[in-house]
């Protein structure tokens, strides 16, 4: 956890590889195939939840654990305008995102003031609670049968999916890095590494961190809303802890509190979940077993783990391709 | 009448052990600063454990208790040793590493137990008649009797003994404590291994009327973070209280109220706390 300043990273030049990745995305779905565009739109779901967590925990030293919780409350929130109302889903969404950073907005005045580890419990509290109520109202969320809905916008179709889904990663990723060169991502950092020194500076600490966690759960509520718009089926999955378990590897995996981190862990993780689907129920275990040894060993992360090996070489940091 | 008494008498017997399970969650907070999110799986290993020994190795209920207690205390130690020591002084990662490892626990559970239920035998049968009005399960009844003994051990430890009062020291003051002569690496390394075997024999005693599956852990580290919230961070009277209210309010809210919604009680608690009373009924510092 070292103090980085914002402006310590050259502007332009970093942005390169990032456009280099965008450049690539955009050609897949003139070659990717069905399937594998299938799992393109699941890994830039899981970029946006990964970044976003990372944005409240790498940043301002905050664990949350309701972050597939608000994924829940957007998708469930459109899903169910959609379905009770008829409300279009690019309508549904904003709707979604809103009330997750209601919610966010009403849990963070709630406990940050009393300090991270309240947090920390009462999200999972949140996350139980949350589970429980759509287990036991079926009639609207059709409990684990999953709730059926309308595809995002016209006919079902992967590659219309994809773009939605890469251009709300795309804003996602630019609002985080904007917020990070701002003075409130000075702040996050201040509040991150001295919470006392912070406050008497007169950073005002518990607003700062509810902020962050506010940014961070609408951003969730997004990519829950479209996430569950392209698979036309919102189940319990969205809002559980395994989704939140495996979003938290993404960015432990990838290197926290670090940009690149969250993006190349979620993208590396949907990778490697294709490749060891054949083992089944394994994965998890396995997942979590590499996620508790980077956790451990390697708390900087593949990106860490790079920036060392860039480092040794003497090749200048910030070349060499990204994911 | 008798339908409100037994619900009392349930929530007493379930709150006890609440309080039990909330304590092993406290003296780690208390201690290290420390929430052991794998405190529910820890829980459920010595149940299953409970199980094993007295089927695999044919142990009457009682050694199989506390050889699995024994094994979760060992476990605990380790824990600490490996994965909880690099972490001092930084709140975010024993977290996120304590979370992770509750996951890894769930899914070996499933593997090694299997997806079932497992329970150990009844320590003892029967039903006895309670007040002339209703008849109660013997086990049930022995359950209390034995958590309300390891809790009054606790405490005598606590009051009585060295290591009682280096923990008392420590929970109110770690650093004047450290400067008395205390060594914070040992005790870390006692008062963790100590919680998890708190958890470990709430596991035991609760196991053979509540069976165990993987995924149970996650309700039973809330229910413990609820008490050791509403009783007061760090305060060990508070987790007896705590509990005893959350066993209490959930049975009658269940029986009275709505059945789906049990354990939407213990979360309707702590929101409250937090709003009116977020140190705890108990608690005199704020984490």
């Amino acid at each position: 956890m070292t103090m980085r300043h914002p402006k310590d990273s050259s502007g332009r030049q970093e942005l390169l590889p990032w456009l280099a990745v965008l450049a690539l995305f955009l050609t897949f779905p003139a070659w990717l195939g069905e399937y594998w565009l299938g799992s393109a739109i699941v890994g830039l779901f899981y970029v946006m939840m990964a970044a976003s967590w990372n944005l409240l925990a790498g940043f301002t030293g905050q664990v949350s654990f309701a972050h597939a919780a608000f994924a829940g409350v957007g998708a469930y929130t459109s899903g169910i305008l959609a379905v009770k109302l008829g409300l279009h889903p690019l309508l549904g969404v904003p709707i979604g995102v809103a009330a997750a950073a209601l919610l966010s907005l009403g849990l963070g005045a709630l406990c940050i003031r009393m300090g991270g580890i309240y947090l920390s419990l009462t999200t999972l509290a949140f996350s139980e609670i949350l589970r429980l109520v759509i287990n036991n109202e079926y009639q609207v969320t059709r409990g684990t049968m999953g709730l059926k809905v309308p595809f995002i916008l016209g006919d079902y179709s992967k590659a219309t999916a994809f773009y939605l889904m890469l251009a709300a990663a795309a804003v996602v990723l630019l609002v985080i890095r904007w917020l990070l060169k701002s003075d409130l991502g000075l702040m996050f950092r201040a509040v991150q590494n001295d919470e006392v020194a912070a406050d008497s500076l007169g950073v005002p600490v518990t607003r700062i961190r509810v902020t962050a966690f506010v940014v961070s759960g609408a951003m969730a509520g997004l990519a829950g809303g479209l996430y569950g718009h392209y698979l036309t089926l919102i189940t319990p999955h969205i809002p559980s802890l395994d989704l939140m378990f495996l979003v938290l590897a993404m960015a432990v995996i990838g290197g926290m509190g670090t940009f690149a981190g969250p993006v190349v862990g979620a993208l590396f993780l949907e990778v490697l979940a294709e490749y060891i689907r054949v083992w089944g129920e394994f994965h998890v275990l396995i997942f979590s077993l590499v996620a508790l040894g980077f956790a451990r060993f390697l708390p900087g992360g593949i990106v860490g783990l790079a920036g060392a090996w860039l480092a040794r070489r003497g090749t200048p940091a910030g070349k060499g391709g990204a994911a | 009448m008798s339908d409100l008494l037994m619900y009392l008498t349930n929530g007493v017997v379930i709150g006890i052990i609440y309080a039990l399970s909330a304590l092993g969650v406290s003296l780690i907070v208390g201690i290290m600063n420390v929430v052991n999110f794998a405190h529910g799986e820890l829980y459920i290993l010595a149940g299953y454990f409970s199980a094993i020994f007295a089927s695999a190795l044919g142990l009457g209920p009682i050694p199989a208790m506390v050889l699995a207690v024994a094994a979760v205390f060992v476990l605990g130690l380790l824990l600490e040793w490996t994965l909880i020591r690099p972490t001092y002084g930084d709140d975010m990662y024993s977290l996120i590493i304590t979370f992770i490892l509750s996951i890894i626990l769930q899914n070996a559970y499933l593997f090694i137990f299997g997806p079932y239920p497992q329970k150990p035998p009844n320590w003892i049968s029967g039903a006895s008649n309670l007040f002339g009005l209703f008849f109660y399960g013997n086990q049930r009844l022995l359950c209390l009797a034995v958590a309300v003994g390891v809790i009054a051990g606790f405490f005598l430890v606590l009051h009585k003994t060295w290591f009682g009062r280096v923990v008392r020291a420590v929970s109110m003051d770690r650093e004047v404590a450290a400067m008395l002569g205390v060594n914070p690496v040992r005790v870390n390394l006692l008062a963790f291994g100590l919680g998890c075997a708190l958890a470990g024999a709430a596991g035991v005693i609760l196991t053979p009327i509540f069976p165990v599956t993987p995924t149970v852990g996650v309700g039973v580290s809330l229910t413990a973070f609820v008490v050791v919230v509403l009783g007061g961070m760090g305060s060990f009277s508070g987790c007896v209280v705590g509990g005893l209210i959350l066993g209490l309010v959930e049975n009658l809210g269940a029986a009275y109220l709505d059945s789906g919604y049990k354990h939407l009680f213990g979360f309707v608690i702590l929101i409250m706390v937090l709003f009116f009373r977020p140190a705890g009924l108990f608690g005199q510092k704020q984490l």
